[in-house]
């Protein structure tokens, strides 16, 4: 019994510890982007904002509802947020679309090759990203493609493939077949199969596909790194470090602008942790 | 591939005449080629050509600086061993590699027992810990750049506070020092995927096996060895790949920390400036390949594993 109560009490410790070190920098962050200047300045340090404030909200968002202030920040701010949001929705909808296809064809159907396409694709896994960059930006400078969103998506497609086929053909192994053979007797043909039953039957893995390439594309820092040097591409991810290069650094706007661009992010996590998990343990080859 | 499969390939292909075009394009094959000719093309366009490319011009001399592209051998290679910025930003790197593939597995680990052990909100903590891997990598270490501060930072703050310190520390200046908290960062991130990866192993495990134990009179560290380690070895070799290849390519967290300080410049840190800063292309590519080389080797268990769980399909 006492070694019960003791058992339930450190789990319940641990528990808290766990708490604090996962949200605690997140808390901070949120805690320093509401603090005035003078309250984020001081030693000791403040650890709750003595008065809360939105003025770094309001630079960075101001000119949205009508009040832009003289830094011009929030121009620079909505035009990155909107370059996040295209790249990294955008790279979602066509890798998970082309997952949806092409897996089912690696899991279905028969055409010669087909297992070494699939375990090719797989296998560019264990090649860093980073190998590719330099020819990439070559041949991308030859193309034109540098700085253009389609651009920067098709090297987001490249990248976040492979995990999403994987994810899909595990997806697809774990339907039962006799459903599509029903729909063969039924005089239904493989298209019309794939589209109609098959995939809205696998609309959780196809949402954790998405929200795996989300994530990733969202949080992407050195491919816009090199392929998005001006504000046409430059997504938040690139824009958010350069308010810390210049002399004076504002760490009421960089934590601001830091929790703004983890709102999509926390909010996938909140509302669809359960794919995400699922997603998580098929992509790990569970 | 099993009857079913051969049934309805025998029923969508067999009695086809081979020859009408209609039926041949509506066949399996062709589809499967259909949709899996654009991928090839993306995939050979955006990764396997260029991996040729790098491996290619590491043999050569590629600078935008300087005209031609002649055939230098292995001279990039061999500047490689004797450049003694590269030799610093491998020992770095293996620094981050053994200290966060540590951390990580033990860590996970531990949270991964934690999470499985819980009756009751677990699902809550669990979201909780994954928040950090979900967020964007520079932004999570911009915030954690914020907690380092010497002047204003949290880190400083509460480590007065408790009276642990006397006064505020620069901790980004000491080399041993910065390399620790570079790690942590990319820890904070990484460890939520490990719990997941042996948090679901570790639900696959019969609660019965447990009882049996403990009716045996074994203490809770003997059950863990004897029964928990061994039924999620997989999901370890998973996670021990996975913490050790993104170890190899930590990048984000040591730039916005350090910026190029060589103190804590890891060998991607070293490709971006030998390739976007001094141009030099093909010296950068020679890096690259090493590294990928080296990941490779690394990871050729995980390669294996996915082999053997796939190759009976």
């Amino acid at each position: 019994m006492v070694s019960f109560i003791l058992r339930g009490t450190g789990q319940r410790l641990a528990a808290l510890l766990l708490l604090i070190w996962s949200l605690g920098p997140v808390y901070w962050a949120l805690a320093t982007s509401l603090m005035k200047p003078r309250d984020i300045a001081t030693s000791p340090i403040n650890f709750f904002p003595p008065e809360i404030t939105f003025e770094h909200y309001r630079k960075l968002l101001g000119g949205l509802i009508g009040l832009p202030d003289e830094t011009g920040i929030w121009y620079d701010f909505l035009r990155a947020l909107i370059n996040s949001l295209v790249l990294a929705g955008g790279a979602t909808v066509l890798t998970t679309a082309i997952a949806a296809l092409a897996a089912y064809a690696a899991v279905r159907l028969r055409f010669p090759g087909r297992n070494l396409v699939f375990y090719m694709i797989v296998a560019t896994l264990a090649v860093p990203g980073y190998t590719v960059l330099i020819p990439l930006y070559r041949m991308m400078v030859s193309l034109g493609l540098v700085d253009t969103y389609s651009g920067i998506i098709l090297i987001y497609i490249s990248a976040y493939l492979p995990l999403a086929m994987w994810l899909m053909r595990s997806v697809y192994e774990s339907l039962p077949l006799s459903i599509e053979e029903a729909a063969y007797l039924d005089g239904a043909g493989r298209l019309y199969t794939m589209i109609r039953i098959v995939i809205p039957l696998a609309t959780p893995g196809l949402i954790a596909a998405a929200i795996l390439t989300f994530l990733g594309a969202w949080g992407q820092f050195s491919v816009p790194l090199v392929f998005a040097p001006t504000a046409a591409t430059k997504p938040l991810t690139v824009l958010i470090p350069e308010f810390a290069t210049k002399n004076y650094v504002d760490y009421g706007l960089i934590n601001a602008a830091g929790i703004l661009a983890m709102i999509p992010p926390a909010l996938v996590v909140m509302f669809l942790n359960r794919f995400l998990l699922n997603g998580l343990m098929a992509g790990a080859g569970k | 591939m099993s009857n079913n499969e051969v049934v309805m390939t025998i029923m969508a292909t067999g009695d086809a005449p081979r020859r009408n075009w209609r039926q041949l394009v509506s066949s399996d094959a062709s589809l499967g080629i259909a949709l899996a000719l654009p991928v090839i093309a993306l995939m050979a366009a955006f990764v396997f050509v260029p991996v040729l490319i790098t491996a290619w011009d590491s043999f050569h001399r590629v600078s935008p600086m300087m005209p031609g592209e002649p055939f230098v051998g292995f001279k990039n290679y061999v500047t490689m061993f004797s450049d003694p910025n590269v030799r610093n930003a491998w020992w770095n790197t293996w620094f981050y590699v053994v200290l966060a593939v540590s951390m990580q597995l033990a860590l996970g680990l531990g949270t991964a027992l934690l999470l499985n052990g819980m009756r009751s909100g677990r699902r809550w903590l669990l979201a909780a810990v994954i928040l950090p891997w979900a967020l964007p990598p520079v932004v999570n270490a911009m915030v954690w750049s914020w907690i380092y501060n010497p002047h204003y930072g949290l880190l400083n703050g509460l480590l007065l506070k408790f009276g642990l310190i006397d006064q505020a520390r620069v901790w980004m200046n000491d080399q041993g020092t910065a390399l620790v908290l570079v790690t942590l960062v990319h820890v904070w991130r990484m460890m939520p995927l490990n719990a997941v990866i042996l948090l679901a192993a570790l639900q696959t495990i019969p609660r019965e096996l447990y009882e049996a134990a403990e009716v045996d009179g074994a203490s809770r560290f003997r059950s863990l060895r004897m029964i928990t380690l061994p039924l999620i070895s997989g999901a370890l070799g998973i996670a021990l790949t996975q913490s050790t290849i993104t170890a190899f390519n930590i990048f984000d967290e040591a730039w916005i920390l350090a910026k190029a300080s060589a103190i804590t410049r890891p060998i991607q840190g070293q490709i971006y400036m030998t390739a976007f800063q001094d141009l030099k292309f093909s010296y950068g590519m020679a890096m690259s390949i090493t590294v990928m080389l080296v990941s490779i080797v690394v990871s050729a268990f995980y390669i294996r594993r996915i082999y053997r769980e796939t190759r009976f399909d």
